[in-house]
């Protein structure tokens, strides 16, 4: 008996120190690849490819990376297997990613906010740009809605304009694109608000349903099972344009305000990897877009493809960054931070 | 109301794949809970991939089934080696660890299984039953209702150590101050991150509680191993008996309905229902001194509080698709994957699902009890290895486990600046549990008290809106006044002079909190005596007799 509980102890450890080899040595021989990649270049890709995330598991971002992931096998004829690195919003894991060999074997998902927005929160040694990157292409759009408690009186935007009272709203936390659009917005109508910032965007939604806050936004992923149920009313969109899963609800911009705010996610690799792996890549890609399991994970999330090009995303990305920046001045609006 | 979708449900879970995976799902989830680092959330998160080809039930059935397992491993190694896997199991840590020491392993995880049995029982009856009427109550705790909880919370751990009052207030500063590390949620400002990124969204509590118990409880084994040999620890087999039962019913009770109404409540809850269950039994107890030293009590009621409210945090992610914690988030994404949005639809939608899944959880239950004390046994052995073998290979287990919360080295880092600190700390009679207590509470504290004022706009006069803040606020404030009421009490029957009782009332009543729990402790004093052969940790046939009140 004294045995057989040491042999089982000692198995749980060796197993586990075995996994921890396993993709310790995934590294090792990821960097040989690299460095001969352009001798054997038809071959890429011969290995598992590891996918960073610099969100927790189960977020929508990670699922959004494993729904990509899962279509690796067909396309590649190689797992993609999908790592968690959270904090500082993906940046740590952005930089680190940055930083490894550009072989094609480490990529890393993007946020679009972690560019645009967190940069104009953090101080400039925590900024991310998108310098060192490669980027293979855009993935979907995540749009943020206002919503209110069921009960409220508040139906549209114009309700809110003629309240004639102190409105609270909820927001997703500090130096989220969710509090970036609903303060932008408060400052173009004039809106008479209180703002109260939770953690993220689950206790904001909890908050307005429970009537702890009148209104807030929040991810429309996020929304649409309680919208659907009627505990909370969809106001105002913050995409460019009305969405298919909500036809009816009016954007920001149609009503006259300039606050186009969306989640965007993208691929990415370091920077300089062979032109051959990018475009294997690439195509994979979308060929992975076209596949209906992915599709329906899309439609199944209440997101909006916007599978776009690399360069697309740069310019887009820039563009938008420094149209923030510029409504975040001109409103004298702080995000937060010292920056 | 209608019971045919119930009685389907369990048609569901009994169909021969779904009990299949039940059983495989608890199995897996205690092998890996056994692993310190690796909470529900995290064991969840990582086998998730292995659902993505079944169907939605079964998936969902397995990932609950390695939910309970995963929290029952989470007290296997609290017990043994002093490593809590997550916040429930640092309580459990408080008094299992000392009685493992004592050869009591046995004992202790025999009653986390039953207290376990028995939370989830209560929590997956009362569920089956009002799920849908409660679950809307739960949407009424806002802000300052989390904010009056976590001071009570605060209040009734406040006696949770044995040491001095000023070194466990010291301590309790120590963790009040960790837990202000990094971004401000409502400003934004970066707190002592001395410019490290790493820092930027604070310290976790997984590693720190490693740290300051477990890798502490390490180091500080290493010294005493080199100023005498240690005497091996004598390990009964023994599993409970009646009279530890007998002594265990009433905190079982408390701690079940308890965690069951905490967990219910989105953010938060679950994460104090087992320190308030602990410091509830403490306070409740005859003699408050045994607490720390290895009280069955100390473990019962804790564990069946976290089980409870573990159960119940299903309510608010199945009835209103709110994740009420970390593991649920997780739970949440699995069932998106599925292509299911939990929302409060989805017992409509999806009956089969959510009967499915509640009723999963008797089996589950079911499972776990008769999977865990069998191996019992077995898991105590770990403490006849000797410590030269055990102390290297927990390291490492400590080590992995600290590296797989956020895949980086930096967690590792944590770890042992903490075991560090938590060995100082030992060394120089500094008790670790107000530390990592006030670093949990502060945090919950700080941000609902926040959020409350810019709710409220600054004017706290509008809590007068909020009648369960008020509720609970003035239990806040009887737990306070009460001790000192028996007090004043059992001096007139001890035919004190009347006098001395109202000086003595006068001036504490001046004073604050810190002031009642020092008469609190003069008070137990005067029990000191009767409670030094429980302490010393001979077994007890009956409590000693009650001094006079």
């Amino acid at each position: 008996m004294f045995w057989s509980s040491i042999t089982r102890k000692t198995t749980a450890v060796s197993a586990l120190t075995g996994l921890l080899l396993i993709s310790a040595c995934g590294n090792v021989t990821t960097g040989g690849n690299g460095n001969n990649g352009d001798d054997n270049g038809e071959d890429y890709p011969t290995q598992a490819i590891r996918l960073t995330v610099g969100q927790d598991a189960g977020g929508s971002t990670d699922l959004i990376a494993r729904a990509v992931a899962n279509g690796s096998q067909g396309v590649w004829g190689v797992p993609m297997t999908v790592e968690n690195q959270p904090g500082a919003n993906g940046a740590i894991a952005t930089q680190e990613v940055a930083n490894r060999n550009p072989d094609g074997y480490e990529l890393v998902l993007l946020n679009a906010s972690l560019i645009t927005i967190t940069s104009m929160v953090v101080p400039e040694s925590e900024q991310v740009t998108l310098d060192d990157l490669d980027i293979i292409a855009g993935l979907s759009q995540d749009d943020y809605i206002l919503i209110a408690n069921a009960d409220s009186e508040l139906d549209t935007l114009d309700d809110m304009l003629n309240a004639d009272r102190t409105i609270d709203f909820g927001t997703t936390g500090v130096g989220t694109a969710a509090q970036l659009a609903m303060l932008v917005l408060i400052a173009e109508t004039g809106i008479d608000g209180n703002e109260v910032p939770f953690d993220s965007g689950s206790p904001a939604l909890t908050a307005v349903m429970g009537n702890q806050v009148e209104v807030a936004t929040v991810q429309v992923g996020e929304a649409m099972p309680q919208i659907e149920a009627g505990t909370v009313k969809p106001i105002l969109l913050f995409s460019d344009d009305r969405i298919d899963y909500l036809p009816d609800v009016p954007t920001a911009v149609e009503e006259g305000y300039d606050v186009p705010v969306s989640q965007y996610r993208a691929l990415a690799m370091p920077a300089g990897a062979p032109d051959h792996v990018l475009e294997t890549l690439e195509e994979g890609l979308q060929e992975i877009f076209a596949t209906e399991d992915y599709q329906q994970f899309n439609e199944d999330n209440f997101l909006t493809p916007h599978e776009i090009s690399g360069e697309q995303v740069r310019e887009e990305w820039t563009d938008l960054a420094e149209h923030y920046a510029q409504l975040v001045d001109e409103h004298g609006i702080n995000l937060g931070g010292d920056n | 109301m209608d019971f045919a979708p119930v009685i389907e449900g369990f048609e569901v879970v009994l169909q021969p794949q779904n009990f299949l995976f039940c059983i495989i799902g608890v199995l897996v989830g205690m092998v890996i809970g056994v692993l310190p680092g690796l909470g529900p959330a995290a064991t969840i998160a990582i086998l998730l991939p292995m659902t993505y080809g079944m169907e939605p039930v079964t998936a969902i059935i397995m990932l609950a089934g390695i939910f309970y397992g995963a929290i029952y491993g989470g007290t296997v190694t609290a017990v043994l080696l002093k490593l809590p896997g997550e916040t429930s199991s640092a309580i459990t840590a408080l008094d299992g660890y000392p009685m493992g020491q004592k050869g009591q392993a046995g004992k202790a995880l025999g009653i986390g299984a039953i207290a376990s049995f028995i939370g989830g029982t209560i929590a997956i009856i009362a569920l089956t039953f009002v799920a849908p009427i409660i679950a809307g109550w739960a949407l009424r705790f806002g802000p300052p209702e989390y904010a009056a909880l976590t001071l009570l919370g605060i209040l009734l751990v406040a006696t949770i150590s044995n040491g001095t009052m000023l070194k466990a207030l010291v301590a309790a500063a120590l963790g009040l101050l960790f837990a202000v590390v990094g971004r401000d949620a409502f400003t934004g400002e970066l707190r002592y991150t001395a410019g490290n990124l790493e820092l930027s969204d604070g310290l976790q509590f997984v590693p720190i509680a490693m740290g300051v118990f477990g890798l502490a409880e390490i180091l500080y084994n290493l010294e005493k191993r080199h100023l005498a040999q240690p005497k091996p620890i004598k390990v009964d087999k023994v599993l409970p008996n009646k009279a530890d039962l007998k002594q265990s019913a009433g905190p079982i009770a408390r701690g079940g309905v308890l965690g069951f109404f905490l967990g219910i409540l989105p953010g938060g809850g679950a994460t104090v229902s087992s320190m308030v269950s602990y410091g509830m039994e403490k306070r409740l107890s005859k003699d408050p001194k045994r607490f720390g030293k290895g009280a069955i009590e100390g473990v019962a009621g804790p564990e069946t509080a976290n089980n409870a409210a573990a159960t119940s945090s299903f309510i608010p992610l199945l009835t209103l698709g709110i994740p009420a914690n970390a593991t649920m988030a997780v739970m949440f994404g699995a069932l998106m994957i599925q292509g299911i949005a939990p929302g409060p639809q989805l017992v409509d939608t999806n009956p089969e699902l959510f009967w499915g899944v509640v009723n999963s959880m008797y089996i589950g239950n079911l499972i776990l009890i008769i999977l865990a004390i069998p191996l019992i046994g077995l898991f105590v052995r770990i403490l006849y290895v000797r410590s030269t073998i055990l102390a290297p290979i927990t390291l490492l287990i400590v080590c992995m486990g600290a590296f797989t919360i956020s895949n980086r080295f930096f967690e590792v880092m944590v770890v042992i600046v903490f075991g560090v600190l938590g060995y100082l700390m030992k060394k120089f009679g500094f008790d670790p549990a107000p530390l990592v207590l006030a670093f949990v509470l502060g945090s919950l504290l700080e941000d609902n008290f926040r959020r409350s004022l810019m709710m409220f706009q600054g004017d706290v006069s509008r809590v007068s809106e909020r009648p369960i803040t008020l509720t609970l606020l003035s239990v806040f404030v009887l737990v306070l006044i009460l001790p000192l009421v028996f007090k004043i009490v059992a001096h007139r029957k001890g035919a004190d002079s009347l006098l001395d009782v109202v000086a003595g009332e006068t001036t504490q009543q001046d004073s604050s909190q810190e002031n009642t729990a020092e008469s609190r402790s003069h008070h137990t004093e005067t029990e000191e005596k009767d409670t030094a052969a429980t302490a010393s940790g001979e077994p007890q046939k009956k409590p000693p007799a009650k001094p006079d009140r």
